[in-house]
């Protein structure tokens, strides 16, 4: 039997709809990582919350310091 | 028709944030806020339950007429919403009620019980978030339709750490001297390389290592959040070490206090020593204050030493990304350590505390958005009424006890209406703010020997006196906003990491990360207090 047939079962938590189970060739770690994320990757996941927080900190801005 | 189903919780929670809104805004729930002491933030429970709950019936609504696809609104926005919602509405629980619920349950245990137990415990709305959440998941289970929400939690919780850059600025570090700045530094590094060492050797799992290293050395939540993915943290790893940190805080607590009045410490020197050798920002000060409740020196010393600490989290991260390539068999080079695995919110952190720095958010000076301003204000100035006072009591000599230097300050409080420099030195900023401080820092000196009883000055010129000092002590509004956002990141965040934490995770823990925690907390809690009573003498801040 060949690797990509053998499967096995990773704990996801609820968050992650409890198991899931996975070929046993998959990089584990990583898919249990992104089970627990709705982003791809972790990259991905700053580079959004980075933008985010400095249209923030924009708005801030705008509406505490430079429209008073 | 199943749509509309699936999409039931959110209505359901949509339509009850708006009529909490709309009931808030009516002003009937004033008396309950005014009780539970949470009156001044009515405005915002207006605006974020209004705004929540309309985006929720939105969301449902649009969800309820489109097939569900793989199109970004539908990843991010759509089918988490349900769930982002649901933690929201559990942080508007746990910020509104729950938190100062347990403060008031515990004023008033207070007499039976000798201490605060909220102080003790710590039971603030990190604490409570995560235990709501870990509570949440492994009783009933998190809903079904908030899975999707519960994703966005380590997002949400990187963005707190993001904004944590607003609230410090490099002034905070100048305050301290390079030779302290080299002890935190020392004591940090220290502790990290500690930890790792220990976890070695009771063979803990590296991600559990790395990020019980991070918050041990640097500081409890933000550093185990800064960490966590450099080192692959899982959820269960990051709450055992906030929950390690916290714990070792509370017998710290009581501990730090005692031994410091036995070793006959300085308020400066303890300052110092419960600010290197106690995380959490909260029980530093609690340690603080049980230590020195009067003398103000004590906590400020120990603030400025457990924020500088919070200033090394950059070098951390590179460091702990170098030790877990190496440690996982990878081949590091420079650059892949400093550019490919270094996180790119912590960038963002950095990039808001360089911003507060430059002094975008707030004066470059402030502290935790707080700045004294002693340029000339009509809203400086003190009121007729007070100034009336004060020319009286110069008349009838009420101030003949002051030193020179408290006498010049208030004659020239009474000459320029406000706490200034000279009028003549108006055009050179730097000798006019030097000045007008020194000034506010003597009116401060008449107040503390007023209140001390070494001085007899009558309530209306105290009262002149003490709203002349509050007027050159200004807040940044902006910054108080961004450290209220960063507040509600952490809240939500937290509350969905609890929710990761199931009962299997934490056995498959153990306790080994409590002992690694302790050993390495004592031992840096017992070298720094040596260090402290050996190298620190009065004068720490410049």
């Amino acid at each position: 039997m060949s690797d990509k047939e053998k499967k096995i079962t990773i704990e996801t938590g609820d968050s992650g709809k409890g198991t899931t189970e996975l070929p046993a060739s998959a990089n584990t770690e990583e898919l249990e990582e992104r089970a627990l994320s709705v982003f791809s990757s972790d990259r991905n996941e700053d580079i959004t919350a980075l933008v985010l927080c400095l249209l923030t900190a924009f708005l801030v801005l705008l509406f505490t310091k430079w429209l008073v | 028709m199943s749509q509309i189903k699936d999409q039931m919780p959110a209505l359901i929670m949509g339509g009850s944030l708006l009529i909490y809104g709309l009931i808030a805004k009516t002003g009937a729930m004033l008396p309950m806020a005014k009780y539970l002491g949470t009156h001044k933030t009515m405005d915002l429970q207006v605006t974020l339950t209004l705004i929540v709950g309309c985006i929720a019936l939105v969301g449902a609504i649009v969800s309820t007429t489109r097939k569900s696809g793989t199109s970004n609104i539908d990843i991010f926005v759509l089918r988490p919403l349900a769930g982002i919602v649901f933690i929201l509405v559990l942080a508007m629980v746990i910020r509104w009620y729950a938190e100062p619920l347990m403060k008031i349950t515990s004023v008033a245990l207070q007499p039976l019980l000798g201490f605060k137990i909220y102080k003790v415990l710590n039971l603030n709305y990190v604490v409570l978030g995560i235990l709501v959440g870990v509570v949440l998941t492994n009783t009933w289970g998190i809903p079904k339709f908030a899975a999707e929400g519960v994703k966005c939690a380590r997002f949400v919780l990187k963005m707190g750490v993001i904004m944590l850059g607003a609230k410090y600025s490099l002034a905070e570090l100048a305050k301290l001297g390079a030779y302290s700045v080299l002890l935190v530094g020392f004591f940090v590094l220290g502790t990290v390389f500690l930890v790792l060492w220990l976890g070695n050797l009771f063979k803990q799992p590296k991600s559990m290592t790395g990020v019980l290293a991070a918050g041990m050395g640097v500081c409890g939540v933000s550093a185990t959040v800064a960490v966590a993915p450099v080192v692959k943290a899982k959820a269960a790893e990051m709450a055992y070490t906030i929950g390690t940190i916290l714990s070792f805080g509370i017998i710290c607590m009581f501990v730090f206090p005692t031994i410091g009045h036995l070793a006959n410490m300085t308020p400066v020197q303890f300052g110092a020593w419960a600010g290197t050798g106690i995380l959490n920002s909260a029980q530093v000060a609690a340690a603080a204050l049980a230590f020195n409740s009067v003398d103000i020196e004590t906590l400020k010393v120990a603030e400025i030493f457990n924020i500088t600490r919070v200033l090394f989290l950059p070098i951390i991260v590179l460091v702990l990304a170098t030790w877990f390539g190496k440690e996982t068999g990878q081949k590091l080079t420079f650059k892949s350590v400093v550019i490919d695995k270094f996180p790119v919110f912590i960038i963002g952190f950095l990039l808001l505390f360089f911003l507060s720095s430059m002094g975008v958010f707030s004066p470059a000076s402030h502290y935790k958005g707080k700045y004294i301003d002693v340029s000339y204000s009509e809203r400086t100035q003190v009121t007729p009424e007070g100034l009336e006072s004060l020319n009286s009591a110069m008349a009838a000599n009420e101030f003949s006890g002051l030193t020179p230097k408290q006498l010049e300050a208030v004659t020239d409080l009474v000459k320029q209406y406000q706490i200034a420099g000279n009028f003549a030195d108006r055009n050179d900023k730097k000798v006019f703010e030097q000045v007008g401080r020194a000034r506010m820092a003597e009116l401060e000196g008449v107040l503390a020997a007023a209140k001390g009883k070494q001085l007899t000055l009558s309530a209306d010129v105290k009262e002149a006196l003490k709203h002349a000092v509050k007027q050159v002590h200004k807040e940044s509004r902006t910054v108080v906003a961004l450290t209220d956002f960063m507040i509600w990141f952490f809240a939500f965040g937290l509350i969905g990491l609890g929710m990761q934490i199931t009962k299997k995770s934490i056995t498959q823990a153990g306790g080994w990360p409590i002992v690694i925690g302790i050993i390495a907390g004592v031992t840096k809690a017992t070298l720094s207090f040596f260090v402290v009573l050996w190298l620190i003498k009065d004068v720490v801040l410049n």
